[in-house]
């Protein structure tokens, strides 16, 4: 089993909605991410975090949800009762009840594409490289890798200015 | 079956994004990412969501398959293609005889090079310099405006620049809306310590990644950047070498941005002093500084010497000629760069040959083996008030929609009823076909191959991936044909007889200097394409201008002092607010294309009024809430959005779907683009009901058109 992660990084995005719109089209017009602005303006995308302790997997009496080889949390729809406990216990409201399946849906983490061995679409579409995905370890060195840089940036803003820039 | 990958290009912005096209025999399966071609604008083949929408306008059901014919206005009969072509050659050669600067032509900048070449090659055989394209409409004041500092009126450097540099100045321009793949090198440039400093009236999607953030009232960028020069000059913080070897008429910019004080510039636009400090400062010691601008700074009555201000910002910080330097005006559309190269302006040949000078003009005579005329012609705006006063009768309008595109559009819709003849090559039905005589129907990006120039000055070869619909044809050939049975037989540049888009390409190679080594083969074997300048064929192109002289006629930049000028129509008692147009990522342009795209419209329906909570509140507005935008020009019925994205006293109305009906034309002396982005309006809460009614009188932006029998 090779684990794999699908990490937003919302400081990233720039609220194309690139995401939102190929999901949507690998998955017939229901997209399992979807971008949403504060009254700032500011797009936070919204999508399933595919849980290490997936509260819907415990929640779901109907034992409908589980975890693929990839390590994403999946919802078998043939299995699925549509009761929304796992709406319910989700802390990001990802689970969306698909009136014509009569079952729940929610990203799967593109396992059609993972099968043919490529990225999600999101994650490879994302002009701004805002959704990674891969190993853990990759992920968490690109994360920590930021926030150095960040934390690099902002003792830099604490110097003064003269001598960083050309000298006069 | 015959299953193909096809390299094409996106016909939508000016990045020139690579992508595939997956075919079989001719009939379009899906898109492939170009994620294994090195070296393109997009890397890893990113595209946007209009990116991954390509295919569905192609596919569109009212796509225009035959040639038509007005009966009368509106309704149309079908003709055949030897009818249509000889109808328009006769009609075009009579008005030549009569008066040339009777006619006036439209190219694209949604189409090709070579489509563009052909288009003001007609015109200007055909006796006049009235060729214009959309370019007026976005980015005319930056061509005018760099023209004036640098000699040539191109983006000074590339994408690698922007990654590359440590300070990136964006004004007006909502980079991550309208270019997200294009932003990336921006937050790539960020990841690097690169300082972002983002000004807009509009708190946009950009601002959110701004180190420093300014949000000046609309209209007021000369003050701003005045304020800029003044602090940078005042503290020293200016290249004085650059300024003594390669620039001239610094004392004057120096006397003139004196009284621009950081608390003079806070009164004006409405940015705090301190900030305004820190700007300059970070801007100047950056060492390495990018500026990049779209509409916000263009479309201004000012727009020419917006431009003019920021490139001689760039240029007394010494960030001209250098790599990860330069000045970044980012184009809307895939191929306004080329259009303007090729010469669909009125007063320039292809290569910016003055058309009023009388070497230029020699050249393009015995190259073109006839006389050609030296006076300037009518811009897009010029056009539209010449066919009132009766002097321009007759249209010929290539992949243009100047009902919605042009700024108010109840006086273009007057005057296009006013004219004689009007042929409309398009590929699906516009507002303005309404009023044509002749409707002639293009092949769409996709269905032929041809040359695109970027806002990077990369020129890229996009092959035909797909058939065109019925009878539709590539844009090229229908103005080839035309042009020959105008009677311009001649052989090679002296006539219109091409086999295809290769020839004129050619043709090109050998009138542009810019364009001299790019030819068909070259690019064919080159996906990631070529920037121009290319003076020869093992020339492997130019990434950044200006290394050791500008092309003004000294060599050096000409640096501008401007004194303030707002915007022509400020708000008073009766209208109190300032208008502003945005767009938005999933839509372009006149929604000719993205419209007709199932996945875009599901996602962007309907166009919102973005406006301040406190105004809001104060006339009794909540988001979803119908109002109309009044202005001395019109009405237009929108809903609202409350947000703080924007300021106070300020309305911000996205314009694919019509909204011109309320902006204001009054023209930039020079460039003579119209001032979109500011004016004054007021609003008013009005029910569904009134909308309605209201919305009948705004043109719909998707028409049916009427085909009736013969
Ligand atoms: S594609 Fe990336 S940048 Fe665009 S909205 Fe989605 S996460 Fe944000
Ligand atoms: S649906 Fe919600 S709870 Fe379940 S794995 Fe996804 S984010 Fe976690
Ligand atoms: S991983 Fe696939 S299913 Fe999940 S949000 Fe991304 S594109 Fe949609």
């Amino acid at each position: 089993m090779t684990r794999r992660i699908l990490h937003v990084d919302y400081s990233l995005c720039i609220g194309c909605e690139t995401c939102e719109g190929v999901c949507d089209f690998i998955h017939g017009g229901r997209p399992n991410i979807k971008v949403y602005y504060t009254i700032t303006g500011i797009p936070v995308p919204i999508n399933c975090r595919h849980c290490e302790k997936a509260p819907c997997m415990d929640v779901c009496p109907a034992g409908a949800i589980y975890r693929d080889s990839d390590g994403a949390v999946i919802i078998n729809p043939n299995k699925c009762i549509g009761c929304l406990m796992c709406l319910a216990a989700c802390p990001f409201g990802v689970p969306t009840f698909d009136v014509k399946l009569k079952a729940v849906t929610k990203c799967d983490m593109c396992a059609d594409r993972r099968r043919l061995g490529t990225a999600p679409a999101c994650a490879e579409m994302c002009p701004a490289g805002a959704i990674f995905f891969g190993k853990p370890e990759e992920v968490e060195e690109k994360v920590r890798r930021r926030t150095a840089e960040k934390i690099a940036r902002e003792r830099l803003a604490a110097v003064n200015l003269e001598g960083v820039g050309r000298m006069l | 079956m015959d299953e193909k990958l096809v390299p094409v290009v996106c016909p939508y912005c000016g990045v020139g994004c690579r992508l595939y096209i997956r075919s079989s025999d001719g009939h379009p399966l899906g898109i492939e990412y170009a994620n294994d071609i090195p070296g393109i604008s997009n890397e890893n083949g990113k595209l946007c969501p209009k990116g991954n929408a390509v295919l569905e306008y192609v596919l569109a059901r009212d796509r225009l398959k035959k040639p038509l014919k007005a009966k009368e206005q509106g309704k149309f009969v079908e003709i055949s293609w030897s009818q249509a072509i000889k109808e328009v050659a006769e009609r075009l050669k009579e008005y030549s005889k009569d008066d040339p600067n009777s006619m006036m032509f439209f190219g694209s900048a949604k189409t090709f090079n070579e489509p563009n070449y052909l288009i003001q090659k007609l015109a200007r055989m055909l006796g006049t310099n009235n060729v214009d394209h959309c370019a007026r409409l976005c980015h005319a004041s930056t061509v005018s405006g760099l023209k004036a500092v640098f000699g040539a009126g191109a983006m000074t450097n590339t994408y690698r620049d922007i990654e590359e540099a440590n300070v990136i100045f964006i004004i007006g321009h909502n980079f991550a809306e309208t270019h997200p793949v294009g932003f990336r090198y921006v937050l790539k440039a960020k990841e690097r310590g690169a300082k972002v400093i983002v000004a807009d009236p509009r708190f946009t999607r950009t601002a959110w990644f701004a180190d420093i953030y300014l949000q000046h009232y609309p209209g007021t960028d000369i003050a701003l950047i005045n304020g800029l020069i003044h602090v940078i000059i005042e503290e020293r913080l200016y290249d004085e070498k650059f300024v003594r070897e390669r620039c001239t008429g610094f004392d004057e910019l120096a006397k003139t941005v004196e009284k621009f004080t950081p608390g003079y510039v806070e009164k004006i636009t409405g940015v705090p002093a301190d900030l305004i400090v820190q700007a300059a400062r970070t801007f100047a010691t950056g060492g390495k500084g990018v500026i990049t601008w779209a509409m916000g700074i263009t479309q201004h009555t000012h727009g020419h010497d917006n431009v003019r201000l920021l490139a001689t910002l760039s240029a007394i910080c010494g960030y001209q000629g250098r790599e990860g330097c330069g000045v970044s005006p980012m184009r809307g559309q895939n191929n306004v760069q080329g259009a303007c190269d090729l010469g669909v302006l009125p007063n320039v040949f292809p290569g910016y040959k003055a058309v009023s000078d009388p070497e230029g003009r020699k050249f393009f005579e015995e190259f073109w083996g006839t006389e050609l005329s030296g006076e300037v012609g009518l811009t897009v705006i010029e056009a539209a008030h010449a066919i009132e006063k009766g002097k321009v009768r007759a249209y010929y309008v290539m992949g243009e929609n100047p009902v919605i595109s042009d700024a108010n559009t109840n006086h273009v819709i007057k005057a296009l009823h006013k004219l004689e003849f009007m042929v409309v090559q398009d590929i699906v039905p516009t507002p303005t076909m309404e009023f044509a005589d002749i409707v002639l129907p293009a092949a769409a990006m996709l269905e032929n191959e041809g040359s695109l120039t970027n806002t990077e000055r990369r020129v890229q070869w996009s092959f035909q991936a797909i058939n065109p619909p019925g009878e539709a044809r590539p844009d090229w050939w229908i103005v080839s044909e035309i042009g020959k049975a105008a009677g311009f037989t001649g052989d090679g540049p002296k006539g219109f007889n091409y086999s295809g888009p290769e020839d004129i390409l050619r043709e090109v190679n050998a009138c542009t200097p810019q364009y001299r080594g790019i030819t068909p083969e070259r690019l064919k074997a080159n996906l990631a394409g070529i920037h121009w300048p290319c003076p020869s064929e093992d020339h492997p192109g130019t990434r950044v201008l200006y290394k050791e002289r500008f092309l003004t006629s000294d060599g050096k930049a000409h640096l501008a002092a401007v004194e303030y000028r707002g915007p022509a129509e400020t708000p008073d008692e009766d209208y109190p607010f300032l208008l502003t147009t945005v767009r938005y990522v999933g839509h372009y342009h006149t929604l000719t294309m993205t419209g007709r795209s199932r996945a875009l419209v599901k996602r962007w329906p309907e166009p919102l009024a973005e406006i301040h909570p406190e105004d809001a509140e104060r006339l009794g507005i909540k988001t979803g809430d119908w109002v109309k935008i009044v202005t001395r020009r019109g009405e237009y019925p929108i809903r609202a959005k409350v947000t703080r994205t924007v300021k106070k006293g300020v309305i911000a109305v996205p314009w694919h779907w019509g909204a011109n009906v309320v902006t204001n034309d009054a023209l930039d002396p020079v460039a003579k683009i119209p001032e979109t982005k500011a004016c004054a309006c007021k609003v008013v809460k009005i029910t569904e009901e009134e909308a309605r009614e209201l919305m009948k009188k705004v043109p719909p932006v998707i028409p049916e058109i009427e085909i009736v029998r013969g």
